[in-house]
């Protein structure tokens, strides 16, 4: 795997317009009946690099209080892993709107996301950030690819966080899709908590995450994707629910989350987060009305 | 205060009630709806004044407050103060502790006359929902604050170009937990369904706690506890005529969608929301004696506790059982010792929680750390004379009005068995809190007590002022 | 309650238009204030005899002990037309036939021109009593007729009272002479055309006497004293410097606590029909206030109905209130001896239960009633050095009368001497005249506090 060192953190928002543009003709290429056969089938070989990225700027600690806020983290200036994957997915979208990245950004729905923080990361210090893709395999619905952040604070050996995104790009069938397997029934526990989430929270988060993905900030742009209106940010549910651990979780653990249906916007989601005996705490996440599951997932102190 | 020490070390002064006074409770967007919590409370402290003779007196401190609260009432107690009979150098503080906020100031009273740092202190609390502040939204109130501290004109302009048309909607008060985003009866419903309590039980707590209420408002018991206010003579939630058929007739409000579970609380079963104020007046023995003053109870221990509701550990609403066991255990006295339970009624099913709790032998051994089940009471003694599904739940009124009916009732019936009486009262709250107290009755034979005979008050002294420990053997077994 | 007619026949353009109409001028009653002075002016004493030491010389001596500008005169003679009396006092007890009267009465008259406005006639007389000569009977019960006669010439708030001896009373006994000040003073103002019969009584020392609080330590009570004239007993007790306990309903609250705290008196809420009220109101009385030495039954309800058409619940409760209620809490606080020393009950009755009211069967029953409970009670509670006595008000401009339609209550308030209605304070004074220890000699008697109503006696 070749290394290629960008000399900063590239913009979001350029990526998206690429992305947007790139993954229509690609989708067009790939996916429509008739059209030839996809050009790419392999992952890029390549890790995307950005070395010493300063988090002592005003920007950032602003960034980190809105991000805070919003999520129900407790202010203060150990970065949350929810928000070291903020500052990671930038470098992660970089290297899927290449050109040669074989799926197509938009319409991609995260539908997984593993992280592991093994050290806190405090506002001021400087981090080394690397993203590569990895995993490229069919799913019943289309395919699957992991994107795999890692954070290490400069002068460490290794990465104080690592963070693995799946991502589904439906209707994208380049890998065979593995048997079915029977998911169980979902059956609700009783709630801790219920989150009110209203229409402005995928703006919200898209703010402060940088993901201007259309299907949280815009009607128009949820319907072109087959939702009703707009839909929260896996991520945002997540890392709530990370919040609500609280400071149970330690400074350093794992954050394992499955999103299940997304969280329509304006929308009510009931949600467990109990430690268990063994001392991981479950999280769940779901419509009470409909006994529907949103997402589940743990958290585990290491 | 280790009922073990009272031989070797001094035994420190007595807090006494002398007595209360509240205002009817309204509902909401009832006869008080244009009352401010400032005008409920000062009308409270006037009706006190009035009873007790407490013009131009100098109390040692008024300690009350509103759990909706204006930012112009920051200094809501002391204005009231102000705005009273009492002297102008009655010193006073708000405190809030969600619905525990009128205990809290009895306890808090009562620990400083105990102290001997003030002599009298009136605790009360006031509540509207109806004239509930109404806030501006956040991106509102960030904009409007930015706008403020913008020093040029391009600045400020740049602030309020950020305000949304969404940000125009303001933001009514909310009685939702902010970390769980729950309101009150959706986690009472989480514990109810986990303590498997049914619909009917819980609709005989409220059906008793009309009709107590309503007989003891016929009987004159509330003659010199409330003072009407604006109209409003007697509490207007109050439903004497309310049946189990009327009261199972209503459809269920909280808990709808919990698996498993058919839900069971209802507007019927539950505490409306309300607005009211209340005041009780306590003292050292002898202020009271000083000044004439009747003697009802004192207040012999009070213990706060707070459970881990965020995470589904414990319902809400059952630190109450907590704090009772804790109290209990440092009094050296069983949960049976008890001529009258004050068990604030948030909802039916709390009341219902607590005392299945207070059963279980599984629970009380793993969470409160007993030995054994605190056990069961004897249930013609709780809230004999209503509580707050029927009288409504003013908030940071409801401690007052509790204190002040327990007080009057232990001095009765102290008065009519000529031995004390003592009663138990616990107070859930918000947050995950709970506040228990014991009061006993402290009739002194130089002061009678309300419409007590002269021979009653007079037997009951002797074992009083014994002290606690004595007390406690004399009263545990009677029942 | 404003009387806009009073004011508009006493201010600017249209005092003048009535003048020249020859309407009825009420004049503006002058009532107490602090620092005031017992009367307008100089006090005439007419009835003496030159040369002989008699009651006349015993009341003029009284009254210079007041600080009073007080004056004699020979018969005859006539006034300085520019001096005006603040009151004219003739002393008629020596008189033993009616032409011994003649002298005395035609003084009053050659100085009536000079008797300043809310000027003051007060005659002291003594009461027939059975066995008196009939020439002597005639010579006392003379004087009631002209003394209310006499009244209702004066103008310009001018009043004539008369005090009554009895039996072994003397002029100069203490409840005489607090009769006298009383009457005297502003705190009568709307007090006229009324005998009042003073006995010895217990004795009383008016040495040092403190006439602005005559109340000093003493322990009142007041029932219905949320509001109207029970709120103006409770204040006028207390400014005469009495512990106030105010009771009312417990419905009345509210009002109740605003007239303690006013006064700085406990609110006691008590329906006074209780069974036990009597129990109770000693309880609080004692326990808080270590007594009960003034009792005023102010508490009283109106349901008036033509009897034809009268329900049980409209005649019971009246009856209930105005009466019943007096009657249960006397007997009990008797009974219990639950007075301190020298108490005084005075009670509320009213003129419709001296003459009568159609529509009022049941109040003027009921305050008809009143009457005779405080003669029946004044011979009682004399055992423990006591008194009740009845205050019956005329009209008086308080809530319950401002519910009259207009044109009945301007017929109301023109119907007397004074030609207005009197306010509640006007019998808050007299109620407070009949608490204080000086009217120890006045004992089973009505006081009416009407401006001297047409109705009635």
């Amino acid at each position: 795997m070749t290394v290629e060192e960008l000399g900063q953190i590239p913009p979001l928002g350029g990526s998206f317009v690429r992305g947007a543009s790139g993954s229509g003709v690609a989708a067009a290429r790939r996916v429509l009946p008739g059209s030839d056969a996809p050009q790419t089938t392999t992952l890029p070989d390549t890790t995307l690099r950005v070395a010493e990225v300063s988090t002592s700027g005003d920007d950032v600690a602003r960034r980190l209080a809105e991000y805070e806020r919003l999520v129900g983290e407790r202010p203060s200036e150990t970065m949350p892993a929810g928000f070291l994957h903020v500052l990671g997915f930038p470098l992660a979208t970089a290297l899927m709107v290449r050109p040669e990245f074989p799926l197509p950004l938009l319409g991609m729905v995260h539908v997984e996301n593993h992280v592991s923080l093994f050290r806190p990361v405090e506002l001021g210090e400087s981090v080394t950030v690397t993203a590569r893709a990895e995993g490229l395999r069919g799913h019943r619905r289309g395919t699957q690819v992991d994107l795999v952040t890692d954070v290490t604070v400069v002068g460490d050996d290794s990465p104080a966080y690592t963070g693995v995104s799946t991502y589904l790009a439906k209707g994208v069938h380049i890998a065979p899709a593995p048997e079915e397997t029977e998911r169980p029934e979902f059956v609700p526990p009783l709630p801790t908590a219920r989150w009110r989430l209203d229409a402005r929270v995928g703006k919200a988060y898209a703010t402060v995450s940088g993901d201007r993905n259309p299907i949280h900030v815009s009607v128009l742009g949820a319907k072109a994707f087959g939702f009703p209106r707009t839909i929260a940010h896996g991520m945002y549910t997540a890392a709530r629910a990370l919040a609500q651990v609280g400071p149970a979780r330690g400074d350093a653990y794992d954050w394992d989350v499955q999103f299940a249906r997304p969280v329509v916007l304006p929308g009510v989601v009931d949600v467990s987060v109990r430690p268990g005996t063994d001392g991981v705490w479950s999280i769940t996440g779901w419509n009470a009305r409909k006994r529907l599951l949103h997402l589940n997932g743990s958290v585990t102190p290491r | 205060m280790a009922t073990s020490k009272n031989q070797t070390t001094p035994p420190a002064a007595e807090a006494v009630i002398v007595g209360g006074n509240r205002i009817p409770f309204a509902r909401a967007g009832g006869k008080y709806s244009s009352a401010s919590n400032q005008e409920m409370f000062t009308a409270a402290l006037e009706g006190l004044v009035a009873r007790y003779g407490l013009q131009g007196e100098r109390i040692g401190e008024v300690v009350g407050g509103a759990v909706l609260k204006h930012a112009r009432d920051f200094n809501l107690v002391r204005e009231s103060v102000l705005g009273s009979s009492l002297s102008s150098q009655t010193p006073a503080y708000d405190l809030q502790q969600a619905c525990a906020t009128g205990l809290e100031a009895v306890v808090t009273i009562s620990n400083k006359i105990k102290l001997g740092q003030v002599e009298s202190g009136i605790a009360g609390g006031t509540d509207t929902v109806s004239d509930a502040p109404i806030a501006v939204s956040e991106g509102l109130r960030r904009a409007l604050l930015a706008a403020g501290h913008a020093k040029t004109l391009g600045a400020r302009l740049k602030a309020f170009a950020a305000i949304r048309p969404a940000d125009i909607a303001p933001l009514t008060p909310s009685t939702d937990e902010p970390r769980t985003g729950m309101s009150m009866g959706e986690h009472q419903a989480v514990t109810t369904a986990t303590w498997g309590i049914t619909r009917e039980a819980q609709d005989e707590i409220a059906l008793a706690s009309h009709q107590h209420l309503a007989a003891a408002w016929d009987s004159g018991f509330f003659d010199d506890l409330v003072t009407p206010f604006r109209g409003l003579t007697r509490d207007q939630n109050l439903r004497g005529d309310s049946t189990m058929e009327k009261l199972a007739g209503l459809k269920p409000v909280f808990g709808k969608n919990l698996e498993g579970t058919e839900p069971t609380m209802t507007a019927g079963n539950s505490t409306p929301l309300t607005d009211g104020a209340s005041a009780v007046l306590l003292a050292s023995r002898e202020w009271a004696a000083e000044r004439n003053l009747p003697v009802l109870a004192k207040v012999v221990d009070a213990e706060t506790a707070a459970v881990d509701y965020v995470h589904g550990h414990e319902g809400l609403l059952m630190a109450p059982a907590h704090a009772v066991a804790r109290l209990l255990t440092r009094q050296e006295l069983t949960l049976q010792d008890f001529d009258f339970y004050e068990i604030h009624e948030a909802f039916a099913s709390t009341v219902l929680t607590t005392l299945a709790a207070w059963e279980d032998a599984d629970y009380c051994r793993t969470e409160l750390g007993l030995d054994a089940p605190l056990g069961s009471i004897d249930r013609e003694r709780l809230n004999v004379n209503g509580s707050s599904v029927a009288a409504g739940h003013p908030f940071a009124a409801t401690g007052g009005r509790i204190v002040a009916t327990a007080a009057k009732l232990v001095a009765e019936r102290a008065a009519e068995t000529g031995r004390p009486a003592r009663a138990l009262i616990s107070v859930c709250a918000a947050g995950g809190l709970g506040v228990a107290a014991i009061i006993e009755s402290a009739a002194d034979g130089s002061v009678s007590t309300g419409s007590t005979s002269a021979t009653g008050s007079t037997s009951a002294t002797g074992s009083v002022s014994t002290g606690s420990t004595s007390a406690t053997s004399t009263t545990g077994t009677e029942a | 309650m404003a009387d806009s007619y009073l004011k508009a026949v006493n201010s600017g353009v249209t005092k003048t238009l009535a003048k020249k109409l020859g309407l009825p001028r009420p004049a503006v009653l002058r009532r107490w204030a602090p620092g005031q002075p017992l009367t307008t002016g100089p006090v005439l004493v007419v009835g003496g005899r030159p040369g002989v030491e008699d009651d006349a010389d015993r009341v003029a001596a009284a009254l210079l002990g007041w600080d009073l500008d007080v004056r004699q005169v020979p018969a005859g003679s006539t006034p300085d037309p520019a001096l005006r009396w603040g009151a004219i006092v003739a002393v008629m007890t020596e008189a033993q036939k009616p032409t011994d009267l003649s002298e005395t009465v035609l003084a009053i008259g050659a100085n009536l021109r000079n008797l300043a406005g809310n000027g003051r006639v007060v005659t002291i007389s003594r009461a027939t009593v059975a066995g008196d000569a009939p020439a002597l009977s005639a010579t006392r019960n003379g004087v009631d007729g002209f003394l209310r006669s006499l009244a209702k010439e004066l103008r310009g708030g001018a009043t004539g009272n008369g005090i009554q001896l009895t039996e072994a009373a003397q002029v100069g006994d203490p409840s005489v002479l607090a009769a006298l000040h009383f009457f005297l003073s502003s705190k009568s103002a709307f007090v006229d055309g009324q005998l009042l019969k003073v006995g010895d009584g217990p004795s009383w020392d008016a040495t040092d006497f403190d006439w602005t609080r005559p109340l000093a330590g003493r322990v009142a009570v007041v029932t219905g004293a949320a509001r109207g004239i029970g709120a103006d007993v409770a204040r006028t007790l207390s400014r005469d410097g009495a512990h106030v306990v105010v009771v009312d309903v417990p419905a009345a609250g509210d009002s109740l606590a605003r007239v303690a705290n006013e006064v700085g008196g406990t609110a006691l809420q008590l329906d006074v029909t209780a069974p036990d009220a009597g129990a109770r109101i000693l309880e609080h009385a004692r326990a808080r206030h270590g007594g009960l030495h003034v009792l005023v039954h102010n508490a009283g309800i109106l349901r008036d109905k033509l009897l034809a058409n009268m329900k049980p619940e409209k005649w019971d409760a009246v009856i209930a209130v105005n009466l019943d209620a007096q009657l249960r809490i006397n007997e009990y606080l008797l009974g219990a001896n639950g007075f301190s020393e020298n108490p005084h009950i005075v009670s509320l009755a009213s003129t419709s239960g001296i003459a009568g009211n159609r529509g009022q069967t049941n109040y003027g029953f009921s305050k008809a009633g009143v009457i005779g409970h405080t003669r029946a009670t004044a011979p009682l509670i004399a055992a423990v050095g006591g008194t009740a006595n009845a205050v019956a008000p005329g009209f008086i401009e308080t809530d319950m009368t401002a519910s009259i339609p207009a044109i009945a209550r301007q017929v109301a308030r023109r119907a007397s001497s004074l030609q207005q209605g009197g306010q509640p304070i006007d019998v808050a004074e007299a109620i407070a005249f009949l608490a204080s220890p000086g009217s120890t000699g006045v004992n089973g008697q009505v006081l009416r506090v009407c401006g001297q109503n047409l109705v009635g006696q």
